[in-house]
């Protein structure tokens, strides 16, 4: 599990802490970590100019520049890379969400760790020439598992103990509890919290629903959650499940703070990468803006894991 | 020095030479050997001889250098009316006067003929629409950089781009291997959201075979991804085949005549193989020119057709709307204010005016569609034609040029600019990063993708 982790950095401030806990689960794991970074976005048609993505200079691309960030790169993540020999360094060209996927696709990465969005729109260059952020398009199309570490907060310094498993009950959110499973078992005294939201937030659920209504759908989810996930947890015991009713990206914000988790993991359901709706479109993109732990976004590419 | 070792009169022919050329950044060494390249004025005069028809010698007689064709000219009109931007000027100081001399010009002179073949004029042919003698100088213009090419006097960037024709058979590093695998790479992708999707590889006597500009594998594969959708959801009979896939030709910009033959005739050949009904390329204007109008002449086919009926992406879009292969839903028609960006190269230059004017009226909400002025084949290039997009040296002149297209579009209002074109896409793209005016930019595929009414067979189950 998680053999093959791919760190994709911009090298700056925003993915430090996406990287601190690259690094600490590449220990946990004894994994390979290739830290890759996309240093610019072609652009002049066809000619060799790059945008940086880090200065949104243009600047003409050779092999002498490209060794010269991936020595900063690793100048950067010098001590995590002293410490966690197992590590290679990669930079490319191309939008970044494109060549995350097709690094990750060429080398089989199990696992890939991502900072949050930089926020500052006059940095990201590649913003301003295909719509959609480098987050959403990743999480949509990958095809393994995505951790991200949005918020600075959002990290974890003493490891993983308590882990929220959220499903709305899609094949992808089967996945996912295989992979919650997982990482739980595979951890000394960890809790596993199994949690669903029942959408109560109109257009969803039609304006009202009686409380009769919600505590049956209440009793449904429950059953549905003992008969789907606490049949496999056979020998584990460390586990919760509860079901509340909601917004569900906000319950399951205000869950995991409850369980103090480590992490979140949940399935990824969104079609459209929507240039009007930026990133706020689905419940996974608020609980990785919102959420004060790291969060695993699991998509239906992502294969379920060999048992 | 006659001959330098980057720049010189020879073609690229070997990978390594490519790299080679490819490692002297923003083609510094490159430049500094052409300031000592010999001119050789006896094959200068004698390829002269040789392929300067009685078309090209009848033109330059008969300009009355009236000045008619002055206000044509994109720059003519955004560098303050400089009488040296004047269409007919640039190409009797150039290639008039190298026949005059019969080939006895300099360095210096082909210096200055490079900067006009290149910085001065995109080929657009709109001077040649304008000319009450019918001269079209976009075509001399492309008849001198052949010349010029072939005495090593073409931009860094043009030279590499041939080279790429010549050893990639792409306008990009992009092997037949990269190509399949980005498409089964895309299949994976959108297969569980447009169930079956996939990409139909060398099947032979497909309705369509459907051919594509290399930086859609290298850069954005949506867009394979999208024109996959797209003939899925028409229910077409649809195949690309595994080699000869690339339309484009940066060799006809470059006026690298062998490398155009070469280029167009991988496509050629792949026609010939799978046998198709038709070929259908992606939404690319030079593209178009270089295989689907040109090319027949470049690989010498005497009844001057392609060896299959050849289509626009545009063309076949406005048959699938028309047919209604293609449904829209009306509800997701593009309801702000929009423009589109005519082509050079197949509206001007081959008639596909009405055709991009049906389809918006299927996309676009009554009302919300806003012509530019100029337009149809009176419309400007979008001043980033004929190679200027990619030529560092001249990047400056080529912003310049950009403000023809930039004052266009503000006179509209419309924010959506819809490009389809690759040269047009990413011409729009630099002058908004230029001059900021506040517009996105479009091809068609991503547009219908949202409008259209995707078949029961395709939606996903869950």
């Amino acid at each position: 599990m998680f053999k093959n982790i791919l760190l994709a950095t911009s090298a700056t401030k925003a993915c430090d802490h996406a990287a601190r806990v690259a690094f600490e689960l590449a220990a946990r794991f004894q994994s390979h970590v290739a830290v890759f970074h996309v240093l610019g976005v072609p652009s002049r048609g066809f000619s060799q100019m790059i945008v940086d993505v880090r200065t949104g200079e243009s600047v003409p691309l050779d092999d002498d520049y490209k060794a010269w960030v991936t020595e900063e790169i690793k100048t950067y993540y010098e001590n995590q890379i002293k410490s966690h020999k197992d590590t290679e360094t990669n930079v490319a060209v191309g939008f970044p969400h494109r060549e995350i996927l097709r690094y990750a696709r060429d080398n089989k990465t199990d696992l890939i760790v991502m900072g949050g969005s930089t926020e500052d729109p006059d940095l990201s260059g590649y913003k301003k020439i295909m719509a959609g952020t480098t987050l959403q398009r990743i999480t949509k199309s990958a095809q393994c598992p995505v951790l991200i570490v949005n918020r600075p907060a959002a990290s974890f310094w003493g490891g993983i103990s308590s882990i929220v498993f959220g499903t709305d009950f899609s094949k992808a959110s089967d996945v996912s509890f295989q992979y919650a499973k997982k990482i739980a078992t595979s951890i000394d005294d960890a809790e596993l919290h199994m949690f669903h939201s029942v959408d109560i937030s109109s257009p969803h659920a039609g304006l009202s629903l009686s409380q009769e209504e919600i505590e049956d759908q209440l009793r449904e989810a429950r059953a549905k959650m003992r008969k789907r996930y606490v049949s496999q947890l056979k020998g584990f015991n460390n586990y919760s499940i509860d079901v509340w009713e909601g917004l569900p990206y906000v319950e399951i914000v205000k869950y995991a703070r409850e369980k103090q988790a480590d992490l979140i993991i949940m399935s990824h359901q969104a079609r459209d990468v929507s240039p009007d709706k930026e990133r706020l479109g689905s419940n996974m993109e608020q609980v990785i803006m919102r959420a004060t732990c790291p969060v695993i976004s699991i998509n239906k590419h992502t294969s379920a894991l060999n048992n | 020095m006659p001959e330098g070792t980057l720049c010189n009169k020879q073609p690229i022919q070997t990978e390594e030479s490519l790299k080679t050329l490819l490692g002297d950044t923003s083609g510094v060494q490159y430049y500094k050997q052409m300031k000592e390249l010999d001119v050789d004025q006896d094959l200068l005069w004698s390829t002269i001889k040789k392929t300067c028809k009685s078309r090209i010698r009848t033109w330059l007689e008969i300009c009355a250098h009236c000045g008619m064709c002055a206000e044509s000219c994109l720059y003519y009109l955004v560098n303050n009316r400089d009488p040296k931007q004047v269409p007919a000027y640039k190409i009797q100081s150039t290639l008039g006067e190298i026949i005059k001399r019969k080939g006895k010009v300099d360095n210096d002179f082909m210096h200055m003929a490079m900067k006009t073949a290149w910085a001065k004029c995109t080929c657009c042919n709109r001077c040649g629409l304008y000319c009450p003698n019918g001269i079209d100088m976009g075509v001399m213009m492309s008849y001198l950089r052949g010349l010029l090419y072939a005495q090593g006097f073409v931009p860094w960037e043009l030279k590499i781009g041939a080279g790429m024709h010549r050893i990639y058979q792409a306008q990009m590093d992009v092997t037949n291997e990269d190509f399949v695998d980005t498409c089964e790479w895309m299949a994976e992708e959108y297969e569980e959201d447009y169930v079956g999707l996939h990409f139909p590889v060398d099947k032979e006597g497909a309705d369509i075979l459907y051919t594509i500009n290399a930086r859609e594998v290298k850069h954005y594969p949506e867009d394979l991804a999208e024109a996959a959708v797209l003939f899925h959801a028409a229910g077409e009979d649809w195949t690309i085949t595994s080699k000869g896939w690339e339309l484009t030709s940066l060799a006809m910009f470059a006026g690298d005549w062998e490398a155009c033959k070469i280029q167009v005739d991988s496509v050629y050949d792949a026609i010939e193989r799978l046998k198709p009904k038709r070929m259908i390329g992606t939404e690319c204007g030079h593209a178009h020119r270089a295989t689907v109008v040109e090319g027949p002449y470049w690989a010498g086919r005497e009844d001057g057709l392609p060896p299959v009926k050849c289509m626009h992406y545009v063309e076949w879009v406005a048959e699938a709307l028309r047919t209604g292969k293609l449904q829209i839903d009306p509800d997701k028609r593009i309801k702000e204010y929009c423009t589109l960006q005519d082509s050079c190269n197949y509206v001007r230059n081959h008639g596909l005016k009405k055709i991009t004017r049906e389809i918006m009226g299927y996309m676009v909400e009554p009302g919300y569609f806003i012509d530019m002025d100029p337009n149809e084949e009176h419309n400007f290039c979008c001043g980033g034609g004929g190679g200027f997009n990619g030529i560092g040296l001249y990047r400056k002149e080529r912003n310049i040029g950009l403000m023809a297209k930039r004052d266009q579009i503000l006179k509209t209002g419309a924010k959506l600019v819809i490009a389809p074109c690759h040269n047009c896409w990413d011409a729009i793209r630099d002058l908004e990063e230029e001059y900021k005016i506040g517009i996105r930019w479009s091809f068609l595929k991503p547009l219908l993708i949202k409008m259209i009414k995707i078949p029961e067979h395709m939606q996903p189950k869950e």
